[in-house]
């Protein structure tokens, strides 16, 4: 029986070997350790020495050669013997030549938390409620301008990361929002002393009241140029003092109120307390809530002073330095509150008691309108909401005097 | 192991005695007469002279210490001063019959080694060569102290320069030898050869064998002396040393002139204290220090002990030994019998010795006997000894006054140029070969087996059709190592290498499979298992002008090597004020499959130290660019190799591995696949999975990654790193290293200072688990796994949709582990 040479295994790693050069020659006669052929694996060379006497009958592999290990190189045997057997050709080549590999491990870690939802619960908001923000989101809201304290953060521990402000730029916050499995249902907070305020205020005005609102709207053709006039003056000179179009409404509200004079009133139960001053009230938001400071003898203004007093006026609320005095709500004969900024298109304006009436500058919106010769074009419309007490004014005078402030936004003239 | 030499069973295990022969004690026994025969008066009167110039430079420092002032002249030294009162007449007999070009080695007690190398040197230098080594001395900055107003010959001068040098040295002055950058206990300077003193015990003690080994491998003349204390002996890095310097392969292996022992004395100044503790009677065994030459080679190392309170005892033995040295039959190991009249330091009270003791060794001193016999002998006149000191301690004075004014001697300015020592850890040189000549081959460079290999070898790890290269066919990343190795060989001269198994096996993972066919054995050889000795003697080397790669076999074997790693091979460019290199690379391969004390990888403990440069390639381009960087260099270079990737391909540079030269600057990181919603910074092997990662970010969640290969830790370029942020403003980092105190952390931190308003998410690290290295097949529970990363990912920077955590990485799990301590 002939025997086989295969190339050896030097090593757990090596998986074929390269026959760098043989040194006998099929059919010649070798005796025990003698060297056959040598060969190298990627680290080292050797010399492959006969295991056995005979003739090298075969010589399967040449100089070069690479050669799976554990593969028949040769086969030495007695002459005329036969080697058909040992040709690894004649092998079923996809078992022979296979190297070894070890079976993929299978691993079946089992989940730590079965995840609910898409994220598991580690994050959840922490309870405290603090708003937690990574730098670059941070960065990127100031940079956007985006107020992100309204957010929920998708990253951990309730973080608002940068995606977060992404989707809130995009408008697609409300994806952020069903990131999260789940939100608390509730915080709550004891009032502040601003808020219980208010909310007596507010009450006690429904309560003790008889309001209902007119809404009405006015050409602002004139108050827009006159905008932009004053936009113009304002880029080549800067001292040039900002008129706002709030200004130009109180302006003109406060010259219907000299018209009108029974809504600068008080209504006091049992008599009616008629100003002979305009005290104009300003509804101002400030971060501790609503406050509606009074600008004293605002009808004795021109508008250059009106506009800069109402600023003034409403920084000191915002800076939390006003007179307190000022926002009694008997401080004022008559208020504004100006949601137009906000795109608010109609509202109803609760009154300051014992105000008798309160102005809603709404926002301004493009209508068709006849603008000569029945020709119809788009003109810019302020809306406006009259809310006013009916203990006091019936709604006759009420609507002429909306009317009246119409009218003298219409006609203003700068 | 090499093959031609065969141990053969029959004569190793034969029955036989070990016969150890005398060891001569204390034999010196001639007379001042007969020593007239070998001196003339003038050498007498130099070697009485030189210990007193010894004695009054420590007293004057004791007095400082002690008094704050020297002869009326008021300082305050806060630094140290170990002194050697008493130790003169072995320094000065030590350095008598030493040439210029033998160096000296020291300890923290070498001040009169210094001082006695350096007056012998200035006497046998002629005035020119003396005048020029001066004016070179950082422009001669301290020679124009000196020579302000002097009047005299140049060896005078030279003397004043010597003393001045040395003492603001000591007092951190700028003029000092070293900048005052290495003070009392590092004070050297090689134009006199005298090598570093080194404040860790036995510190010189491989290093120093290594100096001899760059005599002996160049060809240098001169000798080497390590002046070691006797308490050393109880030292590793000296016992490594001394194995390292009596191998047997020097006598047996080495070819032609290299044949033959190293040029080098161990010389242990035998004080018979290591701070207190009498090394004779109390902390160590061999009674007579001697002894311990027997232990170590046939010759006894030729040991001997002399009395060192006599210089010409001295003299007579260091002549002997150097015959022997000459003869090639070294090393040579001398237990100099000496004794410290001072403390180990100025505050020591004397608690573990006796007044009586002192008194006894005072009434023998060596300064007072050798001047006595002179006198006796009709050499010298008792007055002209007196005179010798009084001009000495008027000299000191003038030195003195010099060393301590602020405006002549100021220290280094740091505050107008605060980075100035950073600066000095490096030399950064870029330098072909660190000598000229023709370097000794075997053969060349294409008839060499394993480059002629490589020829066959695919350079990229698909072929042109895009199928994956069979390993055997493939160019590895140990074949890159090698190719910048060889290639460093054929240039530089001074290269040699050594390390365990570097030679006959081919280096444990193969990378040198080729070198010892290329090499003679004193370029390549095999070291002795003494992790110390091999990173000490390359310190020694290198600081001697070869450049020298040495292997740590296993990253776990830092730990042997630790002095040498963080407190030697980092310093000495600094320490010597820019004067010496350092062109040392340390080959360190870090292990895998072995378990707790061969997996670990320590590169982190390397960023730590100052002054070493570090690097971890990934892949076999970067591996061959950053070794060529390395050996090009001129600085300590820490090479990281992961055993996990020797065997992989270039899967990254399209172009496959140049067969050319090329250089990777250090400090670069590079962007290995480019990404915009997460950057990964890996350092070292897990770049593989971390590929891995960014494939399953890629495919399973939309994202796609950034992956940055540090390639370096120190130094480290940021930029890009932070560029890479600005765009994902996420980073994960992952290496090998256990996560507590990785490098990691620290670049983690460094990024959240530096792209803070950029990051979307802390810098998250992933690194392997802080415990021991668990058995191969447990590995995946303690390397960083790709799903790691992606749970860390998910858990601490942005939840991925739809993601199953299988590792917690929770802040809670966090505070619990830290908890633990794991």
């Amino acid at each position: 029986m002939a025997t086989a040479v295969i190339m050896p295994k030097q090593g757990q790693s090596v998986e074929t070997c390269i026959i760098t050069k043989w040194f006998r020659n099929k059919g010649e006669k070798v005796s025990v350790g003698d060297i056959l052929f040598s060969y190298e694996t990627d680290k080292a060379s050797f010399d492959l020495e006969s295991p056995v006497e005979g003739i090298l009958l075969d010589v399967y592999f040449g100089d070069g050669s690479e050669v799976p290990v554990l593969v028949n190189v040769a086969v030495i045997g007695k002459s005329g013997e036969t080697t058909e057997s040992f040709n690894p050709d004649n092998r079923n080549t996809d078992t022979a030549y296979k190297a070894p590999m070890a079976p993929e491990a299978v691993k079946a870690v089992p989940a730590i938390k079965a995840a609910e939802g898409k994220y598991s619960s580690t994050f959840l908001p922490a309870a405290d409620n603090k708003i937690r923000i990574s730098p670059r989101a941070k960065r990127i809201a100031h940079e956007k301008g985006l107020n992100y304290n309204n957010l929920s953060g998708s990253g951990p521990n309730g973080r608002i990361i940068a995606r977060d402000i992404e989707k809130g730029l995009s408008g697609d916050a409300a994806i952020t929002k069903s990131m999260q499995t789940t939100v608390p249902e509730y915080t709550e907070q004891p009032l502040s002393n601003m808020r219980k305020l208010i909310a007596k205020a507010m009450y006690t005005s429904l309560h003790n009241s008889a309001q209902l609102t007119h809404h009405m709207s006015a050409d602002v053709r004139s108050l827009l140029e006159a905008r932009q006039k004053i936009k113009n003056k304002l880029t080549t000179d800067k001292s040039q003092q900002d008129i706002t179009l709030n200004d130009m409404v109180c302006w003109c509200l406060i010259k219907a109120l000299g018209k009108f004079p029974e809504a600068n009133s008080h209504f006091l139960e049992d008599r009616i307390k008629t100003f002979n001053k305009v005290h104009l009230g300003l509804a101002v938001d400030t971060t501790r809530g609503l406050m509606v400071p009074a600008l004293i003898n605002a009808g004795d203004m021109d508008l250059a002073k009106l506009s800069k007093e109402l600023k003034s006026i409403a920084d000191a609320c915002k800076k939390g330095n006003i007179n307190p005095e000022l926002i009694q709500s008997t401080s004022a004969t008559f208020t504004v509150s100006n949601l137009g900024n906000y795109g608010v298109e109609m509202f109803t304006p609760v009154i300051n008691l014992p105000q008798v009436a309160i102005l809603g500058v709404c926002t301004i919106i493009n209508r068709p309108a006849n603008i000569g010769n029945n020709i119809f074009g788009f003109v810019p419309y302020i809306g406006l909401s009259l809310t006013y007490d009916h203990r006091a004014i019936d709604g006759g005078p009420a609507t002429l005097f909306l009317k009246e402030i119409k009218e003298q936004i219409e006609a203003f003239r700068y | 192991m090499p093959k031609s030499q065969n141990i053969n069973p029959k004569v190793v295990r034969k029955s036989q005695f070990i016969e150890f022969g005398k060891i001569p004690v204390n034999q010196y026994n001639k007379t001042i007469e007969e020593e007239k025969k070998i001196y003339s008066k003038e050498d007498f009167i130099r070697i009485y002279h030189d210990m007193v110039v010894i004695r009054e430079f420590e007293t004057m420092l004791n007095l400082i210490k002690t008094t704050n002032e020297y002869n009326g002249i008021k300082y305050n030294h806060p630094g140290p001063a170990h002194l050697s009162i008493g130790q003169e007449a072995s320094a000065v007999g030590m350095a008598y019959t030493l040439g210029v070009d033998d160096y000296i080695f020291g300890s923290h007690r070498s001040h009169g080694e210094i001082l006695a190398k350096g007056l012998s040197a200035i006497h046998r230098l002629d005035e020119d060569t003396l005048y020029s080594v001066m004016k070179k001395h950082f422009e001669g900055s301290a020679l124009k102290v000196v020579e302000n107003g002097f009047q005299g010959n140049i060896k005078d001068l030279a003397i004043k320069f010597l003393l001045y040098g040395a003492l603001a040295e000591i007092f951190a002055r700028e003029n000092g030898f070293n900048k005052g950058l290495g003070g009392s206990m590092h004070a050297f300077f090689t134009p006199f050869g005298i090598y570093p003193n080194n404040a860790i015990v036995g510190g010189s003690g491989d290093i120093s064998v290594g100096a001899a080994l760059y005599k002996k491998i160049n060809r240098k003349s001169g000798i080497v002396v390590c002046n070691i204390g006797d308490a050393s002996m109880g030292c590793g890095p000296v016992w490594e040393g001394i194995c390292f310097a009596t191998m047997d392969q020097y006598k047996t292996l080495w070819d032609g002139e290299y044949r033959g022992g190293l040029p080098l004395i161990f010389n242990f100044m035998n004080n018979l204290y290591g701070m207190g503790g009498q090394t004779c009677g109390e902390t160590m065994g061999f009674d007579i220090l001697a002894r311990v030459g027997a232990g170590i080679n046939p010759e006894s190392m030729h040991a001997e002990r002399i009395d060192g309170y006599n210089p010409l005892a001295v003299i007579d033995a260091f002549k002997r030994k150097k015959q022997i040295l000459k003869e090639k039959r070294g090393p040579v190991l001398l237990d100099t019998l000496t004794y410290r009249i001072s403390g180990h330091s100025p505050s020591d009270a004397s608690s573990y010795r006796s007044k009586e003791e002192i008194e006894a060794w005072q009434k023998e001193d060596s300064i007072i006997a050798f001047g006595k016999s002179l006198v006796l002998a009709g050499i010298a006149e008792q007055n002209q000894l007196n005179n010798i000191s009084i001009e000495t301690k008027d000299l000191l004075n003038q030195i003195l006054k010099l060393s301590i004014n602020d405006d002549i001697s100021p220290r280094i300015n740091l505050k107008k140029d605060p980075d100035c020592i950073g600066r000095m850890m490096f030399s950064n040189e870029s330098v072909d070969r660190m000598e000229n000549g023709t370097p000794e081959v075997l053969l060349p460079l294409e008839e060499n087996p394993h480059v002629k290999s490589l020829k066959n070898k695919e350079r990229f790890y698909k072929d042109k059709e895009g199928k994956p290269v069979s390993k055997a066919k493939l160019y590895q990343f140990r074949d890159a190592i090698f190719e910048a190795v060889i290639d460093r060989f054929y240039k530089d001269p001074t290269l040699a290498a050594w390390g365990e198994e570097n030679r006959d096996w081919g280096g444990a993972f193969a990378v040198y499979r080729g070198l010892t066919e290329a090499l003679p054995y004193h370029r390549l050889f095999n070291s002795p298992i003494s992790e110390g000795a091999i990173v000490g003697t390359a310190i020694g080397y290198g600081m001697c002008g070869g450049r020298v790669i040495a292997e740590i076999m296993y990253c776990d074997f830092l730990g042997r090597s630790g002095d040498e790693v963080f407190n030697q091979l980092p310093k000495w460019q600094a320490m010597s004020g820019n004067i010496i290199k350092m062109p040392v690379v340390i080959r360190v391969s870090v292990g895998s499959k072995y378990g707790a004390q061969h997996s670990q990888d320590w590169s982190s403990l390397t960023a730590h130290i100052p002054g070493l440069k570090v690097v971890f390639p990934a892949t076999p381009y970067d591996a061959k660019g950053l070794m060529n960087s390395a050996l090009q260099g001129t600085d300590p270079v820490i090479f990281f190799e992961s055993q996990r990737i020797y065997d992989t391909g270039e899967m990254f540079h399209t172009d496959g591995v140049p067969q050319d030269y090329y250089e990777i600057p250090f400090g670069e990181p590079d962007i290995k696949r480019s990404g915009d919603d997460i950057t990964i910074l890996s350092i070292g092997a897990t770049l593989y999975p971390v590929i891995k990662v960014a494939d399953l970010l890629k495919e399973k969640y939309g994202l796609s990654a950034e992956v940055i290969d540090a390639r370096s830790l120190v130094p480290f370029n940021y930029e890009p790193v932070i560029q890479s942020i600005k765009k994902t403003g996420r980073i994960i980092l992952t290496s090998d290293a256990s996560s507590r105190g990785s490098f990691l952390k620290e670049m983690a931190q460094t990024i959240t200072e530096l792209a803070f308003d950029y990051l979307d998410a802390p810098p998250v690290v992933v690194g392997s688990r802080n415990w021991i290295t668990p058995a191969y097949e447990m590995e995946e529970y303690f390397f960083p796994q790709p799903d790691w990363i992606l749970d860390a990912i998910h858990q601490k920077i942005m939840p991925l949709e739809g993601h199953q955590i299988k590792t917690d990485y929770s802040n809670k799990k966090s505070i619990e582990l830290n908890k633990e301590g794991i």
